[in-house]
């Protein structure tokens, strides 16, 4: 167990006894699709930024951000990654029946469109259903999270929870978020986008964050159930945390207690100390506020470690995105753990004495890690942790 | 106190103990109690012919999507307040937010559909209440709920979710609001709040 965190009223996290893994994985960016672009724009901290040309952005402040050519579907797209994965992880027709999907998602994007006779067929959890089916999962057993930037990482910290105490043998999680007129109109008005087009995480002189798509499937199930199809486990979940700020509608807690508690229970989970993290893969909006009580956070939560952890939000790079973005950076977070080569901290200007993490600045660095962590943290004080360790 | 049960209780079989008002079988409550918790308040809107909006919120604007959540929430901790006679302590604590709703705050997407199809600008207030997240966070804020923060689409799903969260001590109890804004103009907006603990197991249930 971790000697570094803090857990004064707050109780042990318990799990089920059956190790989780994640047997695959597919993703999308504004890169392309599939994660060979992906990494090698992270691993070289080439960000994706460039002008929006989708919708008409003439009357925002910012019109910048990561996206695909075109206007592509969100249901296609979720169609294709999670046909990827499931074909990753051997999945055969009847196995694919049995899985549940947990969805992350806004909602079903026609929604805010169609009229009110229509509107009960546009709900999120019709939405997942739809797409479960597509996809030949079990629609019976689909839900929808719409938990904003931790959607994704609670249905996974759910599916662990869930397969580790045997209730299921397996879940495939799948999250997408394309960039939209709507909220790129609301985050525009809210004055959260970076105002120089580039995402600064925990860097002097921060502005704002950038939207990006992205989109990505992954199934996590129990070991025994990956082996007795012969199948490799890309990584282990090794533990999972979620905790509440209890502070303020979109402001996070200035001193990360929120945040520090889910890392606490992640790495409870994991039966670790802090000093076997050897990555983490920050949320790092690039705002002044969250950057600072995320830095807070980690030390907090890791204690010294946090001075020596290589850290980087990879959001520099692809953008947030949204209910899909803590999906998109546990993938690039697992390829860290099994390759060892670290994704840049991209757009960084200088030092922020709140922000004392060790950033990783530069491509081609490269370390042999045990464990990789990915953080989140969302509107409403709401915050994951994920742990993955070596297979 | 609150009989909030310690994580070596929570395997034992389920039982129900109702503290508030016993649910209608179709209630959000009663499912929750068929799904093994112990339901310790549980109100609704509307409630009686009187609730026919929510009372305004400080911030947030346009939409009864989060008005709805936060007075469920209220009637909520009130109910909790009577039925304990103002002796109790509360675990609030450890309690986490679960958001429920299929449609979200449709009135609010709307909105904001409506104004970027016009080509205006959307008022500044609307970012932060975008998502279901925003009041949950004001709920947590309010009464010092440092559980989990989750929201779903679904009721089954989220009863799913809050018995995994009490088994694993990610929280000792779960605050479980769903909200349904109404689609149409000759439908009522609802909600419906749940305060839940696991239930009390077997043998304590025998001595009380």
């Amino acid at each position: 167990m971790t000697d570094a965190v803090h857990l004064a009223r707050h109780p042990v996290a318990l799990r089920g006894p059956e190790p989780v893994v994640i047997s695959a994985a597919a993703v999308a960016s504004a890169f392309g699709r599939g994660v060979e672009p992906l990494l090698s724009a992270v691993l070289d901290g080439a960000p994706g930024f460039q002008a929006v040309r989708r919708f008409d952005v003439a009357q925002r402040r910012v019109g910048v951000a990561a996206t695909l050519p075109g206007s592509p579907s969100l249901g296609d797209e979720l169609d294709r990654v999670i046909g990827e994965a499931c074909d990753e992880a051997g999945l055969s027709p009847a196995l694919r029946a049995q899985s549940p999907l947990y969805l992350a998602v806004h909602g079903d994007p026609d929604l805010p469109r169609v009229s009110g006779a229509e509107a009960g067929r546009h709900g999120a959890d019709a939405f997942a259903r739809s797409v479960a089916k597509r996809s030949g999962l079990s629609d019976e057993t689909a839900r929808a999270y719409t938990s904003a930037c931790v959607a994704a990482s609670t249905a996974v910290a759910d599916a662990a929870a869930a397969v580790a105490r045997g209730r299921v043998s397996r879940v495939v999680v799948a999250a997408g978020y394309l960039v939209d007129p709507d909220q790129f109109a609301l985050f525009d008005a809210g004055r959260a986008l970076a105002p120089d087009g580039r995402v600064r995480p925990f860097s002097a002189r921060r502005g704002g964050l950038l939207l990006g798509d992205g989109l990505g499937a992954v199934v996590i199930e129990s070991a025994a159930a990956a082996a007795r199809r012969g199948v490799k486990a890309l990584a282990r979940l090794a533990g999972w945390g979620r905790a509440g700020d209890a502070y303020h509608v979109c402001r996070p807690r200035p001193d990360g207690a929120g945040l520090a508690r889910a890392i606490t229970a992640a790495a409870q989970r994991a039966s670790i100390r802090a000093e076997a993290i050897g990555y983490v893969n920050a949320h790092g909006s690039g705002t002044a506020h969250s950057d600072a009580a995320e830095a807070a956070a980690l030390h907090s939560a890791l204690g010294e470690s946090a001075e020596t952890v290589p850290v980087s939000s990879t959001k520099s790079v692809h953008g947030q995105a949204l209910e899909a973005g803590a999906l998109v950076e546990l993938i690039v977070t697992l390829h860290t753990l099994r390759a060892g080569q670290l994704p840049v901290n991209a757009g960084y200007l200088g030092p922020d004495e709140e922000c004392r993490l060790n950033l990783v600045l530069a491509p081609g660095q490269t370390r042999s890690i045990d464990y990789a962590l990915s953080i989140n943290s969302a509107f409403g004080g709401a915050n994951t942790a994920l742990l993955v360790g070596a297979p | 106190m609150i009989p909030l049960v310690s994580p070596n209780t929570i395997g034992d079989a389920p039982s129900v103990r109702v503290i508030a008002t016993p649910p209608a079988v179709t209630s959000l409550a009663g499912r929750a109690e068929a799904a093994g918790f112990a339901v310790v308040a549980a109100p609704t809107w509307p409630q009686s012919p009187a609730d026919i909006a929510p009372p305004a919120v400080a911030g947030f604007v346009t939409s009864s999507f989060s008005p709805l959540a936060i007075e469920a929430a209220r009637r909520c901790f009130e109910q909790l307040a009577n039925s304990m006679a103002g002796t109790a302590e509360t675990e609030a604590s450890s309690t986490g937010v679960i958001i429920v709703s299929s449609l979200g705050d449709i009135a609010g997407a709307r909105h904001v559909a409506q104004t970027v199809d016009a080509g205006t600008r959307v008022g500044p207030l609307l970012f932060f209440q975008c998502v279901p997240n925003a009041v949950a966070g004001h709920i947590a804020a309010r009464w010092g709920l440092v559980g989990p923060v989750i929201c779903l689409g679904d009721e089954r799903s989220a009863l799913d979710a809050a018995g995994l969260l009490i088994e694993d001590v990610d929280a000792g109890a779960v605050l479980l609001i769903r909200v349904e804004q109404a689609a149409t103009a000759d439908e009522p907006d609802r909600a419906e709040a749940v305060l839940l603990t696991a239930s009390a197991p077997a043998h304590e249930r025998s001595r009380a």
